[in-house]
C-alpha cells in the first residue's frame, strides 16, 4: 500500500525530536490564544512568522498548523466559561455551553468539546490523508452558484438557532446581512453604511460585535440584579461524563465530524457555516428540541465537533492546490514562500516529507492537544468559584486588549462598546443575537455569490437550478424552510418556548 | 399594562426594526441599484430594508395583539451605573492604548468597570487592576510579542 | 509604536547556519534578557537607529507584498543594527496602512513597504487623506514582480496571438476574474483591456485565493496575477499560462513569452514594490535606510528568495531615493487616465 509507506514517511518525519517539540510549542500556543478572548491565531501566526525563518520547513508549518487547529481547541472555553465567544465558531458552543456551566456542568462541557474535538480532529487527519487530492477536486466543483444555494440552505437553518419567536429570529437574521455589506462593496468599491468613516471601509470587525452583543452584553445584565439574584454558577457536579452523557454525544459527535469535514474543504466561509449547521440539525432531529438553549450537551458536542473537523480539512486546498482557503492558510503559504518552496499542486509530490511530516504531526498536535486540555479542565473549572464581582472587570480587560489586537485598530475597541450596548438591550427586549451574528457572518457572502452567480451566467436565474449541485442543495434549502414552517414543529416550538 | 399595547417588548423592538429599516433604506438609495443582472451596490441592500420592516411591523402588530409570557419590563431595573461604567470603561481603553500605552489603558480599564459592581471594596479593585497588568505585561507583550508598548508617549515611552 | 520583541530579536542574530532546535531556545532566553536591558531614550539622528523599527505593510500578512517585505527587514535588521518588525496594516486597499505611516512621527521609526498601489490609490481613492506625491519620502525602489496572464485549462487559445484574436471575438463572453477593486490583478485587467480595446466582464473576487479557486475549476476564464501567485499552479499544469507582461522574460518560467514579443503595444506592467518614510524625515536617516536597503538588495539569500518569486531585486542605480521619486511620479501620471477610463473608483 502507497499509503502506508507514506504515513510511515509522515510518522518517521513528524516523530523526530525537533518536530515534537515544535508541534508542542505550536498547540500549547493556540491553546493560549484561543483561551484568550479575541487574539486568534491570524495575529499570532503573523507575530511568530520571524522565528520560523530559522527553522527547516517542515517545523516551521508544523508549528504553525498546531497554532491553527490548537486555538479551535482552545476557543470553546470562553464562550463555555463567560458567554465570549472569540470566533465564529464557538458563538455556536456559547449557547449551550455556558448555559451548563451556569448549571454547574462547566467540567462536562470543556469536557465533550475536548473529547468530540478529539474525535473529530483524528478522523478528519485520516480523511486529509486518505483522500486529499479527490476532495480537493470535489471543491473546485463549487461555484457561484453552489456556495449561493449552500449560504441559502445554511440561513433557512438558522432559525433553529433561536429558542424564542421565529419572526424575531428572521429580524434579527436580516439586521445582521445589515451590519454585515456594510463596507466596500467587492465590485464597484462604492462604500455602504459607512458615514465617510474610513475605518468602516472593510465593514464592521467581527470580533468587535461578538465580543459585544455576547461578552459585554452578558455582563451588563448581570450586574443588573447582583443583589438580587445569584449570578454565579450553581455548584459545580462532576468533571467527567456520566453514561448517559456519553449516550448522548455518540450520534452529535459523529454527524458533526462528517459535517465538519465536507464543509471545511471548501474555501470561502465553508467551514465557518459548519458549526452553525451542526447545531441546527441536532435540535431538529432531537426528540426534546426544547432543551437546546438551555443547557443541551447534544449542543456543544456536535458544533464543536464539526468545527475541529473542518480545522483539519481546511488544510486540504492550501496542500494539494497551493490555494489559501483562510487567511491562517495564507499565512501559512507566506511562511512556505519565505522558506523557499513555492506552493502549489506540486508540493505533494515534490516535498513529500513536508505533506505528510504536516499531515502525521496533526494527528499527534491532536493527541498532545486532549491531554493538555483534559487536565486543564479542573483548573477552568475552579476558575468559576471567583466571585463574579471580581472575575469580570478582567473579563472587561481581556475583551479590551483582545478585540485591539485583531487589527490593531483603536475603532474596533469603540465599536465594541457600542455594541455591548446593543447586546444589553437585545436580552432585554428578548431578541436573540446568535441569529443576528449567523446573519452577519453569511449576508456578505450570501451577495457576493448571488452578484457573482448572475455575472458569471450573463443574468440567467436558472443557473442556480440547471448545475445539480446547486440544484440539490437548494431542494435541501426547500425542504429545510417545509420543516420550519410545519405547523406540528412550530407547535411544540411555542410549547417549548412557553416551558 | 395598557388595553393597547399587550406586549411593550415587542412593540418596542418593532417599532426599532421598522426605525432602523427605514435608515439603512434611506442609506441604500443613495447607492446606484443595478438592475437583478447587474445588480448595483444598492440593491440588495434595499431588498433587505423592505423585508426588514415587514418584519419589523409583524412584530409590533403581534406586540398589540398578545400577552407577554416573559418577565416584565421596567425601566427602574435598568443598571445605569454598570451600563454607563461598563461602557466607558471600554472607550478609556481605547483613547488610551495609543497615548498611555498598555499598562495605563488596561490599569484604567479594569478599575473602571470594577466600579460598576455594587459590591466594590477599593482593595479589591486596586489588587485586581495591578494583577490584570501584570498579567497582560507577561503575556501579551512578553510572551506573545503584541507590537504594543507598555508605556506610550504621554508617559515617556514611545 | 513597536516594543523590543525577544524572539524577533532572536531570530535576526541568527545569521548564518541553522542551529538546532535547543540551541535557538537558548539564545532566544539570552536575546529576551538583552532586550529587557534596552534603555529607552529619545532618538537622535546619529544614534539612530537605537530601537526598533517598524515596517509598515498596508495588507495581510501571507501575501506577495508581505513576503517581499519580510524579507528586506530581516536583511536590512543586520545592517541596521536594530530589528525591523513588520507590521500588518491592511485594509482600504492599503490606503490604511500607508496613511498611518503618513501621520507617523518623521523619526524613521516608522517606515511604509507598499507596491504599485501607492501609485493608484491618488487616481482610484477620490478622498485620499493624504497626498501620494508630497506625504512621503522616498526610500528607494525594492523589486518589480513580474504579472502573468493565466486561462482555465480548457480555455481554446493556446498563444498570445490566439487570445488577443479570441478575446476581441468574445469580448464580453470572456470572464476575467480579479483579487477586488484596486489589487494588482484588477489594474492588470484594465491594462489589459485598454490595450486590446476590447472589454470583457471583470468578476471581482475577495483576494488572490478564490479567484485562483474559480479559475483552477474552470468557472472563470482569465486572470492576470503576480506570479509569486502563479507560478506553482502554472508549473503543475492546472491552467494555462499565455505570457509575461514585463519587457523580458521571467527566469523562473523560461519558456513563457512576453507580450511585447507578440506584438501586444502598451501592455506592461510589473508590481513593483518601493520603501518610504513620512515627510520630514531627516535626510541622515533616509540615506542610512537607503543603503540598508541597498545592501539587503544584494544579499544572497534576498536574492535567492526573489528568484523563487520569479523577481530579482532592481538594480542599484533604481534603488537611489530619487529614482524612486522619479519613478512614483511617472506612474501615477500613467495610471491616471486608464482608471479614468474605466470609472472605476475604491470611494
Amino acid at each position: 500500500m502507497d499509503i502506508l509507506s507514506n504515513l510511515e514517511l509522515g510518522f518517521s518525519v513528524a516523530l523526530s525530536l525537533q518536530n515534537l517539540f515544535y508541534c508542542f510549542v505550536g498547540v500549547l500556543l493556540g491553546t493560549l490564544i484561543g483561551v484568550l478572548p479575541g487574539l486568534g491565531p491570524v495575529a499570532t501566526i503573523a507575530m511568530l512568522l520571524p522565528i520560523t525563518f530559522g527553522l527547516p520547513p517542515v517545523s516551521a508549518l508544523i508549528m504553525l498548523a498546531g497554532i491553527y487547529y490548537g486555538a479551535q481547541y482552545g476557543g470553546s472555553t470562553t464562550a463555555i466559561l463567560i458567554n465570549l465567544p472569540g470566533e465564529s465558531s464557538s458563538v455556536v458552543t456559547a449557547l449551550d455551553g455556558y448555559q451548563m456551566a451556569r448549571q454547574g456542568r462547566a467540567g462536562v462541557a470543556l469536557a465533550t468539546a475536548a473529547l468530540g474535538s478529539f474525535f473529530a480532529g483524528s478522523v478528519a487527519t485520516l480523511l486529509l490523508a486518505l483522500f486529499a487530492p479527490p476532495l480537493a477536486d470535489l471543491a473546485l466543483q463549487f461555484g457561484a452558484p453552489e456556495y449561493f444555494a449552500l449560504m441559502v440552505l445554511g440561513l433557512i437553518a438558522s432559525v433553529a438557532l433561536a429558542s424564542g419567536s421565529v419572526l424575531k429570529a428572521l429580524a434579527m437574521v436580516v439586521l445582521g446581512i445589515l451590519l454585515g455589506i456594510a463596507g466596500q462593496d467587492v465590485y464597484t468599491g462604492v462604500p455602504r453604511f459607512t458615514f465617510d468613516i474610513t475605518d468602516l471601509a472593510d465593514g464592521i470587525e467581527f470580533v468587535a460585535l461578538a465580543m459585544g452583543v455576547f461578552g459585554l452584553g452578558e455582563i451588563i445584565r448581570n450586574l443588573e440584579d447582583e443583589h438580587t439574584r445569584s449570578v454565579g454558577v450553581q455548584k459545580v457536579t462532576g468533571l467527567m461524563l456520566t453514561r448517559e452523557d456519553f449516550r448522548r454525544i455518540v450520534g452529535p459527535v459523529l454527524r458533526g465530524t462528517a459535517l465538519g469535514s465536507l464543509l471545511g474543504i471548501l474555501p470561502g466561509g465553508g467551514a465557518m457555516l459548519s458549526s452553525f449547521a451542526s447545531y441546527s440539525i441536532e435540535k431538529k432531529i432531537s426528540k426534546t428540541p426544547q432543551r437546546f438553549g438551555k443547557g443541551a450537551i447534544e449542543g456543544v458536542a456536535g458544533p464543536e465537533s464539526a468545527n475541529n473537523a473542518g480545522a483539519q480539512t481546511s488544510f486540504i486546498p492550501m496542500l494539494t492546490l497551493g490555494i489559501p482557503s483562510n487567511p491562517v492558510m495564507a499565512l501559512m503559504i507566506g511562511a512556505l514562500i519565505i522558506q523557499g518552496i513555492v506552493p502549489g499542486p506540486n508540493v505533494v509530490n515534490e516535498k513529500p516529507d513536508l505533506f505528510w511530516g504536516i499531515i502525521a504531526s496533526m494527528w499527534i498536535g491532536n493527541f498532545m492537544l486532549v491531554l493538555l486540555n483534559l487536565p486543564l479542565i479542573g483548573i477552568w473549572v475552579r476558575l468559576l468559584t471567583v466571585p463574579y464581582h471580581v472575575l469580570y472587570p478582567l473579563i472587561v480587560g481581556f475583551c479590551c486588549i483582545g478585540v485591539y489586537s485583531v487589527n490593531n485598530n483603536v475603532f474596533d475597541v469603540f465599536a465594541m462598546a457600542l455594541f455591548g450596548v446593543v447586546g444589553y438591550v437585545l436580552v432585554k427586549l428578548e431578541c436573540e443575537p446568535a441569529p443576528l451574528l449567523l446573519g452577519f457572518i453569511i449576508g456578505p457572502m450570501l451577495e457576493e455569490y448571488l452578484r457573482r452567480a448572475m455575472l458569471i451566467s450573463r443574468g440567467d436565474p436558472l443557473v442556480f437550478f440547471t448545475r445539480p449541485l446547486s440544484a440539490s442543495l437548494l431542494l435541501l434549502a426547500l425542504a429545510a424552510l417545509v420543516v420550519v414552517l410545519l405547523p406540528s414543529v412550530r407547535k411544540t416550538r411555542d410549547e417549548a418556548f412557553k416551558e | 399594562m395598557s388595553r393597547f399595547i399587550r406586549n411593550p417588548k415587542d412593540v418596542i423592538t418593532g417599532g426599532l426594526l421598522l426605525a432602523l429599516a427605514s435608515m439603512f433604506a434611506y442609506l441604500s438609495l443613495d447607492l446606484p441599484m443595478g438592475s437583478a443582472v447587474r445588480m448595483g451596490p444598492g440593491y440588495f441592500p434595499l431588498m433587505l430594508a423592505g423585508l426588514l420592516a415587514l418584519l419589523g411591523l409583524l412584530v409590533l402588530i403581534g406586540g398589540l395583539r398578545f400577552e407577554d409570557a416573559g418577565e416584565p419590563l421596567s425601566l427602574a431595573a435598568i443598571p445605569w451605573r454598570a451600563l454607563g461604567l461598563v461602557t466607558l470603561a471600554v472607550v478609556v481603553f481605547g483613547l488610551g492604548i495609543r497615548p498611555l500605552g498598555l499598562g495605563a489603558a488596561m490599569g484604567l480599564s479594569v478599575f473602571l468597570s470594577a466600579l460598576a459592581s455594587r459590591r466594590f471594596r477599593l482593595p479589591t479593585a486596586l489588587l485586581l487592576t495591578a494583577l490584570m497588568v501584570a498579567f497582560a505585561w507577561l503575556v501579551f507583550i512578553k510572551a506573545l510579542g503584541l507590537p504594543l508598548p507598555m508605556r506610550g508617549p504621554w508617559l515617556g515611552g514611545y | 509604536m513597536t516594543h523590543p520583541n525577544p524572539r524577533m530579536a532572536a531570530a535576526s542574530t541568527e545569521a548564518a547556519p541553522r542551529p538546532s532546535a535547543t540551541r535557538r531556545m537558548v539564545v532566544l532566553a539570552c536575546a529576551a534578557l538583552a532586550a529587557l536591558a534596552i534603555p529607552f531614550s529619545p532618538a537622535r539622528a546619529q544614534t539612530y537607529p537605537d530601537r526598533p523599527i517598524t515596517m509598515v505593510v498596508p495588507f495581510a500578512a501571507g501575501g506577495p507584498t508581505d513576503t517581499v517585505a519580510r524579507l528586506i527587514a530581516e536583511s536590512m535588521s543586520k545592517t541596521l543594527g536594530q530589528q525591523v518588525v513588520v507590521e500588518n496594516v491592511g485594509g482600504a486597499g492599503g490606503t490604511r496602512g500607508a496613511g498611518q505611516v503618513a501621520k507617523a512621527a518623521p523619526d524613521g521609526y516608522t517606515i511604509l513597504l507598499h507596491h504599485i498601489g501607492q501609485a493608484t490609490s491618488a487616481t482610484l481613492y477620490r478622498k485620499l487623506p493624504y497626498n501620494v506625491l508630497t506625504d512621503f519620502v522616498e526610500i528607494g525602489l525594492v523589486t518589480d514582480v513580474p504579472m502573468t496572464v493565466i486561462g482555465k485549462k480548457d480555455l481554446p487559445p493556446t498563444t498570445i496571438t490566439e487570445l488577443v484574436s479570441y478575446v476581441k471575438e468574445n469580448k464580453e463572453k470572456v470572464i476575467y476574474g480579479n483579487a477586488g477593486v484596486g489589487s494588482a490583478s484588477h489594474l492588470c485587467g484594465m491594462l489589459l483591456m485598454s490595450a486590446l480595446a476590447s472589454p470583457m466582464t471583470t468578476v471581482p473576487y475577495q483576494g488572490t485565493g478564490p479567484a485562483m479557486n474559480d479559475l483552477v475549476g474552470g468557472q472563470i476564464d482569465l486572470m492576470c496575477d503576480q506570479s509569486t501567485n502563479t507560478t506553482g499552479q502554472i508549473k503543475a499544469g492546472k491552467v494555462k499560462a499565455y505570457g509575461v507582461t514585463t519587457p523580458t522574460r521571467v527566469k523562473s518560467l523560461p519558456d513563457l513569452p512576453t507580450f511585447g514579443e507578440s506584438g501586444v503595444k502598451n501592455f506592461e506592467v510589473a508590481v513593483w514594490h518601493g520603501a518610504y518614510a513620512p515627510k520630514g524625515t531627516s535626510p541622515e536617516v533616509v540615506a542610512k535606510l537607503n543603503n540598508a536597503l541597498r545592501v539587503a538588495l544584494q544579499d544572497p539569500k534576498v536574492i535567492a528568495r526573489f528568484a523563487d518569486l520569479g523577481t530579482e531585486p532592481v538594480s542599484q542605480d533604481r534603488a537611489s531615493p530619487e529614482a524612486h521619486k522619479a519613478f512614483l511620479e511617472a506612474e501615477v501620471a500613467k495610471w491616471k487616465p486608464i482608471i479614468e477610463q474605466a470609472g472605476i473608483y475604491a470611494d
